[in-house]
């Protein structure tokens, strides 16, 4: 039996009815029509499916869509601001960081969440945070470095917009 | 792309429904906390529950507190949240220390410390690390409540003494005496997503810095059907002085109180000598940690 749920995606309210066994992922992409969310291998493993959820980076593929009832999500269209991109993203285009761009949502999803709890990351808490994102195209070293220099340009900005 | 079987979804208001529920449900239904285990389960066809019951409505599954003798953790926090507790790391640094080398980031954000339990998986981080502290979980049923030890809880991979109708509600987490230490190792193909080929969870308490040992307590994981002690390596080291002479031995013995199988992850032979350095390697960080622990309190 479908139940009623209520999601906050990109803080834009959706109500649905989902059948129990549909995932968050598919959810997402097939009643919200949201594709910048990619399902991968759909067991955890390669986190191209990640949202954030509540504000913690997940594996949607492992999220009941009934359990996120009433939750607060971010995929990747809720990034941007308008036309410009988040400095995240900006750096991955900067730095060739994408190559295939399948694993890219995720990788900037959890890329973001880092940066908002350590404006300072350290090459291995950049790794580590990125640890549950698989690439198989870029070998990581171009991902690693444009965190980096988001984490840069993020600072320079806050700083602009205090002063 | 990988579809759920079909189920139905059941969220009960508090814990006394919940209980209710269980108890007419019994073997048709699974409790669902963070999915990470049971959701790539039923994709995979192992295992097809006709209900799937969700506890989130009941609160009280979601505290990590400190009580009068130790702390009590909710069933359904996850992961990330004991990894990032200040509480954890003070008093019970190698529990912390587990939770942050489990599975990847995205997935300590959903995982709960009681699904790490229930699942009785023989590589899960976790059990080692609690066990090293003589954890015991609190069992309700619509019958009543009961206490287990962890060391009496595991039956066998996937196999536990919980029954149908019961819920694993908190992990109770004693005191431990003062000087004490502990410390857990997995050694992994890599460093994340990663199921330990061995992993080691070591807890010591001396009678007073750089004194004896009063108690020790070596959990080895992922060299057996289950969680074991290294009985022989804790025998010797009682009422001696942690010397590194004495730890050595104390591996070299902890060798022989494990029977690995050769698997995709390693050989028999090789988790042998895996289980030596760990051994090893946390008691050195647990007596470590017990004189540390007495420096700062000196200040």
């Amino acid at each position: 039996m479908k139940k009623m749920i209520t999601l906050f995606v990109n803080d834009k309210e959706y109500e649905i009815a989902v059948l129990p066994n549909r995932t968050l992922t598919q959810v997402l992409r097939e009643d919200l029509s949201l594709l910048g969310t990619k399902e991968g291998c759909g067991l955890g493993d390669c986190g191209a499916c990640t949202v954030i959820l509540d504000g913690r980076p997940v594996n949607s593929c492992l999220v009941l869509a009934v359990q996120a009832n009433g939750s607060q999500i971010t995929t990747i269209e809720g990034v941007a601001e308008g036309q410009s991109l988040h400095p995240v993203q900006q750096a991955f285009v900067d730095h060739g960081a994408i190559q295939c761009g399948f694993c890219t949502p995720g990788m900037i999803l959890s890329a973001k969440s880092l940066l908002e709890k350590n404006a300072h990351p350290t090459e291995l808490e950049v790794r580590e945070a990125l640890s549950g994102n698989l690439c198989r195209c870029t070998g990581y070293q171009k991902i690693v470095e444009a965190v980096q220099t988001a984490a840069k340009t993020m600072k320079k900005t806050s700083g602009r917009k205090r002063g | 792309m990988l579809l759920l079987p079909k189920f139905d979804y059941l969220e009960p208001e508090n814990m006394r429904s919940a209980l209710e529920l269980m108890a007419s449900l019994k073997s048709n239904a699974k409790i669902i906390a963070g999915g990470t285990d049971i959701i790539v389960n039923m994709k995979k066809g192992i295992i097809s529950p006709k209900h799937l019951v969700s506890l989130v409505k009941v609160k009280e599954l979601f505290g990590l507190e400190q009580r009068k003798k130790g702390i009590v953790i909710g069933s359904h926090v996850i992961v990330s949240e004991l990894a990032e507790s200040n509480l954890l790391w003070k008093n019970y640094s190698l529990i912390a220390k587990a939770a942050s080398v489990l599975g990847s980031p995205l997935v300590r954000n959903r995982a709960t410390i009681g699904g790490n339990i229930v699942t009785a998986r023989p590589a899960a981080d976790l059990p080692p690390a609690l066990m090293a502290v003589g954890a015991k979980v609190e069992l309700k049923s619509k019958k009543g409540r009961r206490e287990v030890a962890l060391d009496e809880f595991f039956l066998g991979p996937g196999k536990t003494v919980i029954r149908p109708d019961e819920i694993l509600t908190k992990i109770i987490l004693n005191e431990l005496p003062p000087f004490s230490g502990g410390d857990y190792i997995k050694l992994g193909h890599r460093k994340a997503l990663e199921i330990a080929i061995v992993a080691v969870a070591s807890r010591v308490t001396l009678d007073k810095p750089q004194g004896i040992i009063k108690n020790v307590r070596i959990m080895l994981s992922a060299v057996a059907p289950q969680v074991i002690h290294a009985v022989s390596a804790e025998k010797i080291l009682m009422n001696e002085k942690p010397t590194d002479k004495l730890i050595e031995r104390a591996a070299t013995l902890a060798m022989q109180d494990c029977r690995p199988i050769s698997d995709i992850r390693g050989g028999a032979e090789y988790r042998k000598e895996i289980v030596k350095v760990l051994t090893k390697r946390t008691l050195a960080n647990a007596v470590k940690e017990v004189n540390r622990k007495k420096v700062k309190s000196e200040r």
